[in-house]
């Protein structure tokens, strides 16, 4: 289960399954002996100090929710008490934020020693994909998936195909391919085009030389966040051998979504081979203020704070950049709430929640949008577009309303630069 | 007693109360509704099964819950946060769980007269982040300070890290509105005023509502102390060569009379060792260091500057060596959740394997602790050596009395448990462990608990002995506010109210 260092002879190890006589078999039982011993970990301990960071157990405050119940579920599928067809409606309710991690004492007290970090999103995911294994299907998420399937583009809105993918950059004259590929998530493509252009043009305007790919589809996250593991292969080998065969080494991502497929999922489906670089937009972007090759000048006479992306800041330790590119804005006010309070906020966009219980998403966007509200802000700065949609929408309900900007959309306006788009 | 299933009608009668979205009977609510951090007999989880889980919002709600459980006497089991270190939330003989944790509104804060009135399901660190604005506190500071729920701080009768200075739970309560197992709405505190601190109104009906587990009722509102917000906060964490001289410094430092003085704790050598496994704090400190005194003062900085240097004089001339500021500061700031995580257990063999956590928390006398610790490891050594699944890991000494912190502690054990090796077997040998160690604690005239409560195997059993001829009146108690034994049965030994 954990590598421990410091002494050779001391080894964690593996204990016997118990079914009781009446356990689970076949899929369920290799599901269980793969996780049980992480699940111990959390259920010996039963503290739940994650529990009230949660953003979906803030809302529903119903047990079953928390990290806690997603661990000792497995325990009691262990025991023969429960199957996956009696969990699983649990699991729905998980945006995948990794916030619970990172406030697992497993890992804040004992996690530098033994290298170890509580890992409950891939428990989740898991158990999503067991599910689906299972015939245990949700029947949103199962449209969602099978119309990305047919489109090749998750449908962020009506008529997405890979006819309309590259419109974004239709007068941007952006060519194909290259060592460096800008991949643009669906989201950003089809729904909100300001932060696609306004991307393009900042790193055009820092020199950083770039194409696009031959055929972008979904990136293949959301179908293995919701349980659908070899749909999103298919979409992940398929975006590989594009990069592939345009000759592609460098990835830069816009979205923290993306960023996950591609430094997580990526190298679990095609180990050793994928030997892609990875770069999140704010990390590059950072670096390149640094070394000169981008200049602010423009007053953004604004006061912002910034929503802490939970995939950057909780998922991959990504606060920082962000931070450093709003501090060279001219003129910005910048109200920076800390990124370890932020471990309980969230928009609700992620792990197919807003698709699957649209109900509680909104609630904790409105709950997100509230805590910004009280720092008499007139607009949150985020640097994740899958939380612009329903982040914009709480925030045009506050009095006075608080208007949501992409991060690179304001970087774009500091250096002069007019993208367009459609911006929403 | 009698216990009535639970039929489809009382299902259908819960839902017009509460709305079917908030009835839950599916295995996994109820699974997951059965246990808390304490040792749990995994082997036997479904005997910890309630019949079905509800989730009020208000306490009209709870209300007539209770009034239809009392009706079909069928068992109630109220559950805030699960986050306790025995039974109180585990329920014995099935029923309705009462889970309250959608009950977490803020009802009223007044500045005036220094309260906030809240519903039970709130947790503190939520609270305390509303109340940063208003320069105020409510700080009731437990381990668990950010999981548990008020409700469950008066359940069990709450133990505060920080209660020498301010108070424990039920120094910080002052009154609560709470439902009878009847049924009734009633409000208690100090006399009939709900923001009084001090009546001699009547009886002192607050303290019987307090620390029940659950066995007198539920308490759907409350009211709470408000402070000053601390300007200061100090820690000192001194290390000493040997447990005489590190006891000997933790008296003087309780005894400093110092009304900032929030807590003095000590760490034995196996507490030190344990920690020495893989704390980075500990893990570079010099060999000769085998215990440590952590010392802690809150308030003004006008009272907190020289008590500083009160503490450090104490500290330094009863023999301790300052560790520094970053353990001092570093350790205190983690002191909810430093020092009990599954992967600190080692079998004897030095195997790391994930260990639920024993928390043993009698109060002993100051006078009875170096007797206490002697007797407890060798216990714990026995069942190490016999069977291969348990851990000592270590103890501490917490001041225990709210501003007074000068004569007991609560005195912790903790012993690891390999829960994947549990067995009727290697449960029955927890238990009489559990059971040698609360006859020490009787022995030199302390208490079974300080604040988690006398409900698991091991306690229970000890309660009579314990209250005495108070036990009698426990009952009476017990049996008039609950005629038919619904609330939370299995408790503390109560079921014997209805045994004559």
């Amino acid at each position: 289960m954990t590598d421990v260092r410091g002494s050779g002879e001391r080894t964690v190890t593996n204990d016997g399954l118990q079914t009781n006589g009446h356990g689970p078999e076949g899929v369920t039982e290799e599901f269980v002996a793969e996780w049980r011993d992480s699940a111990y970990g959390c259920f010996s301990s039963g503290h739940k100090f994650c529990r009230e960071v949660c953003p979906v157990m803030q809302v529903t405050r119903n047990e079953n929710h928390t990290p806690t119940a997603f661990h000792a579920n497995i325990v009691a599928m262990e025991k023969g008490h429960l199957s996956v067809e009696d969990v699983a409606d649990d699991y729905i309710h998980c945006v995948q934020c990794g916030a619970c991690e990172l406030r697992c004492p497993n890992t804040l007290f004992t996690g530098d020693f033994y290298r170890h970090r509580t890992r409950t999103v891939d428990v989740v995911k898991a158990m999503r994909a067991l599910a689906v294994d299972s015939g245990v299907e949700q029947p949103n998420w199962k449209r969602w998936v099978e119309a990305t399937m047919q489109a090749s583009n998750e449908p962020v809105v009506d008529g997405v195909s890979q006819e309309t993918v590259r419109d974004w950059a239709e007068d941007l004259d952006i060519p194909t391919g290259g060592d460096t590929i800008l991949f643009v998530d669906c989201e950003a493509a089809f729904y909100r085009t300001s932060v696609a252009r306004a991307s393009a043009l900042v790193l055009r305007q820092a020199g950083v030389e770039f194409g696009l790919m031959q055929e972008q589809w979904c990136c293949g996250g959301p179908a293995a966040e919701m349980g659908y593991i070899e749909h999103a292969r298919t979409l992940a080998e398929h975006n590989l051998a594009d990069w592939r065969a345009v000759g592609a080494a460098r990835i830069i991502t816009l979205d923290p979504h993306d960023y996950i497929s591609f430094t997580v999922d990526y190298p679990s489906y095609f180990g050793d081979d994928y030997d892609i670089e990875i770069v999140h937009i704010t990390e590059l972007i950072a670096e390149l203020l640094h070394e000169g090759k981008l200049t602010l000048t423009q007053p953004v006479d604004r006061i912002v704070t910034y929503h802490d992306a939970c995939r950057l800041n909780k998922r991959k330790g990504i606060y920082k950049s962000p931070r450093e590119i709003l501090r060279a804005i001219p003129s910005l006010t910048f109200k920076d709430v800390d990124h370890v309070t932020q471990w309980s906020y969230c928009s609700g966009a992620g792990g197919g929640m807003r698709i699957e219980r649209p109900e509680i998403a909104e609630e904790i966007a409105r709950r997100r949008m509230e805590k910004a509200a009280e720092l008499g802000i007139d607009t949150l700065v985020s640097a994740c577009v899958w939380s612009e949609r329903p982040l914009s929408e709480r925030g045009a309900e506050q009095d006075p309303a608080i208007e949501v900007r992409d991060l690179m959309e304001l970087v774009a306006d500091a250096a002069g630069l007019d993208y367009g788009g459609v911006q929403r | 007693m009698s216990v009535v299933a639970l039929s489809d009608s009382v299902a259908d009668e819960l839902r017009s109360i509460l709305g079917s979205d908030y009835v839950l009977t599916n295995k996994s609510s109820l699974y997951n509704r059965a246990r808390v951090p304490a040792p749990f007999p995994v082997h036997r989880w479904n005997e910890h099964i309630a019949d079905i889980v509800v989730l009020p919002e208000t306490a009209e709600q709870v209300s007539e819950i209770v009034k239809l459980a009392n009706t079909h006497k069928i068992p109630v089991v109220p559950r805030a946060g699960g986050t306790g270190l025995a039974d109180g939330a585990v329920p014995m003989t099935g029923g309705i769980l009462v889970d309250i944790k959608r009950m977490n509104k803020i009802l009223d804060i007044d500045l005036v007269d220094r309260t906030v009135t809240v519903q039970p399901g709130i947790n503190m660190l939520k609270l305390n982040e509303e109340l940063r604005r208003y320069g105020v506190i409510y700080p009731d500071d437990p381990a668990s300070y950010p999981c548990s729920l008020v409700g469950g701080r008066i359940g069990t009768g709450g133990w505060s890290l920080i209660g020498a200075r301010y108070g424990h739970t039920r120094d910080l309560v002052i009154s609560m509105q709470v439902c009878l197992p009847t049924g009734e709405l009633i409000e208690v505190g100090d006399g009939g005023g709900r923001k009084i601190r001090k009546s001699s109104t009547g009886f002192q009906l607050k303290q019987l509502f307090m620390g029940h587990q659950g066995s007198l009722g539920i308490t759907t509102e409350a009211t709470l102390e408000l402070v000053s917000r601390p300007e200061a906060e100090f820690a000192a964490f001194f290390g000493y060569p040997d447990y005489e001289t590190a006891y000997s410094s933790t008296g003087a430092l309780a005894k400093s009379g110092l009304a900032s003085l929030a807590g003095v704790v000590l760490f034995d050598e196996w507490k030190v060792d344990y920690l020495r496994r893989d704390d980075e704090a500990y893990i570079p400190q010099p060999p000769e260091l085998r215990c440590v005194v952590a010392v802690a003062a809150y308030g003004s900085l006008a009272e907190t500057k020289p008590a500083s240097q009160v503490i450090m004089a104490i500290g330094k001339e009863t023999g301790g060596n300052y560790l520094g500021d970053e353990v001092s500061q570093g350790d205190w700031a983690a002191r909810h959740d430093r020092y009990a995580t599954p992967l600190h257990g080692r079998t004897p063999e030095g195997q790391v394997v994930p260990m639920s956590w024993h928390c043993e928390d009698a109060a002993i006398t100051y006078s009875a602790l170096p007797m206490v610790r002697e007797e407890w490891h060798a216990i714990a050594k026995r069942y190490i050596d016999d069977y291969g699944v348990f851990d000592d890991w270590g103890m501490f000494a917490y001041t225990n009395g709210a501003h007074k912190p000068w004569a007991d502690y609560l005195v912790e054990i903790d012993i690891g448990i390999w829960e994947q090796r549990l067995d009727d077997t290697v449960w029955d040998a927890w238990v009489q462990c559990k059971r040698e160690i609360t006859e020490v604690s009787l022995k030199y005239g302390g208490s079974i608990t300080a604040c988690h409560g006398s409900t698991r195997e091991g306690d229970a059993e000890f309660v009579p002995r314990e209250m005495g001829g108070g036990f009698d009146v426990m009952k009476k108690i017990k049996r008039v506010l609950d005629p038919n034994n619904i609330m939370n049965p299995g408790k503390n030994r109560l079921d014997e109210a209805y045994e004559d």
